[in-house]
Parts: C-alpha cells; structure tokens; sequence
C-alpha cells in the first residue's frame, strides 16, 4: 500500500494524457486530414467555366439563362 | 445551404472560409483532447481509482499552469493569422452595397453605371417546383467569380446582418455606419445565406442569395440592369 496513490496516480495521469492525444490524433487523421485533402483534390483539376456552363445548361442561374 | 440535418459548416467557397474550416478542426481537435482528458480524470475519480489526499503539489500545480498556456498559444496563434488574413490590403476590383430594410436587401452597385435594386424573397406560393423554401430571392447578387468583391454593409432602419456562409462573410448592418467587407468566390455558384440580426417580424424571411459567375456574363448582367 506504500505509495500506492503516487504510483496509481502517474500511471492514470500517463493514461489520460495518452487518451486526450490519442483522441486528438484521430480527430485530425479521420476528420481534419481527409478534408484538407477534399478541398486540395477538388481544386486540383477544377475547372470553373466547365462547371459554369454546367450550371448555365441546368437553367439555375439568373445572371446566364439557358439559350 | 445546409442540408436538413447538417452540424458542420456549409463547402467553403472562398479562401477565408476553407481557412476558417481547417481552424475550426484544429480548435476543436484540442477542445476533443481536453474534453476526453476532463471525462478519463472524471470516471477515475468516480470509481474511486484517484483521490486527493495530496499535501504537496507544486509538481503538478506546475504542469496544469504551463499546459494551459501552451494550449492557449496554439490556438491564439492561427486564429490571429486568419483575423490579419481577413483584413488584408486585397485591391477589390468590384464595390457593392448592402442595405437591409425591414424586411428586405437592397443592392447598388454604383463603380461605374448605377445599378440598385431590392431582393426580396420569394413567397412560398410563388416558389417554383425544387427552388429552396425561405432561401430564393427575386433578384440575387450577382458577382464576378475569382475577384475580390468589397460589401460595404449598412442599414436603413433597424438592425440586420448581411450573411453568406459559404462565403465566410457575416458583416452587421447598423444604421448610420457604413461596415466593410470582403470576399473572393472561389468558383461559379449560387451561394445562400440569411439576415443574421433580429430585426421584427420576417427577419427570418430576408434571404441573402450570391450568384458568381464569370466576368463576361456579370458584365452583360450588369448592363443589361442599369440599362
């Protein structure tokens, strides 16, 4: 019993550290990364007037009405 | 806009808000680390594993000082890069005007020919088959996609607030003050949003609807407007 709270103590305290930046790591490689990604991929070989004249056939734009 | 049951913000559509989107991550991956932190402590010491019969505790006392503070700094940091980001001397190539009634926008584009008109939203017994409900607006704002667009934003009577998530843009409108703001639609869309201020009994009917497209069809617009 000698100690027993300090040594309990360092161990959950090293546990709970890991769990808050285990928790964190997971946070930013399932959610943050896969988004940054997302945005890069998109804007990669993205092509405006494409998607404009997209846009401008499927009648939804005031400014450029369909011929 | 967002869909029925969404949480998260709407696609960025310009650079201040994809920046705005990665910050909003990181702030709160570290508020997910704190929170998991606080639960593990909380059920240790609820199941009795951890006490406090502790007399001395510079150690430790040391450490939750210092920690926080490091906290703190990381997310200072990138938060105050984004704020000096959305204050940058940009060079707008275009200066609109928002003015918010009771209960309607108004717009004037006044850079080269004078363009005004009010938006208002469209009745839902007007409303076309798949348009958006409380959303459309008779005649939306129109701008030149990939250049920075300056919104000076006021007010003719109460307070409102010109919104567009997408774009990252909330900017109050006061009566008797002119506030400034800026935004570079990253590609062609239609971009909505809403008045974001109480402002009487529709302020929930005062739609804010962006169109970006691109320089030749804003320009024919435009002339086709003013003429």
């Amino acid at each position: 019993m000698r100690r027993l709270l300090a040594s309990r103590m360092k161990f959950h305290l090293l546990g709970a550290f890991l769990v808050s930046v285990g928790c964190a790591t997971l946070y930013k490689f399932g959610v943050a990364e896969p988004r940054k990604r997302a945005y890069a991929e998109f804007y990669k070989n993205y092509d405006p007037m494409k998607d404009f004249e997209a846009m401008k056939a499927a009648g939804v734009l005031e400014s450029a009405p369909p011929k | 806009m967002a869909n029925h049951s969404q949480l998260g913000f709407q696609d960025a559509s310009s650079p201040i808000m994809e920046e705005l989107v990665e910050f909003h991550d990181h702030a709160l991956m570290v508020a997910l680390a704190i929170c998991s932190l606080v639960l593990y402590l909380l059920t240790l010491m609820l199941t009795e594993k951890l006490s406090s019969s502790t007399v001395d505790a510079q150690e430790i006392e040391l450490v939750w000082t210092i920690l926080p503070a490091i906290v703190l700094i990381m997310l200072a940091l990138p938060s105050l890069q984004i704020l000096y980001m959305m204050d940058e001397i940009n060079e707008p190539s275009l200066t609109m005007k928002a003015i918010g009634h009771q209960w309607y926008w108004s717009y004037e584009y006044t850079d080269f020919k004078d363009l005004t008109f009010d938006s208002y939203m469209t009745p839902t017994a007007d409303l076309p088959l798949g348009h958006l409900r409380l959303l459309e607006v008779d005649h939306r704002v129109v701008v030149p996609m990939e250049s920075p667009v300056r919104v000076i934003v006021t007010a003719d009577d109460v307070l409102h607030s010109w919104a567009v998530p997408s774009l990252g843009v909330k900017t109050d409108a006061i009566p008797g003050r002119l506030n400034q703001t800026s935004f570079t639609a990253s590609r062609p869309g239609i971009f909505y949003g809403q008045c974001s201020e109480i402002c009487g009994a529709n302020h929930s009917f005062m739609p804010i609807v962006v169109e970006s497209v691109p320089l030749a069809n804003f320009e024919s617009w435009s002339s086709l407007l003013s003429s």
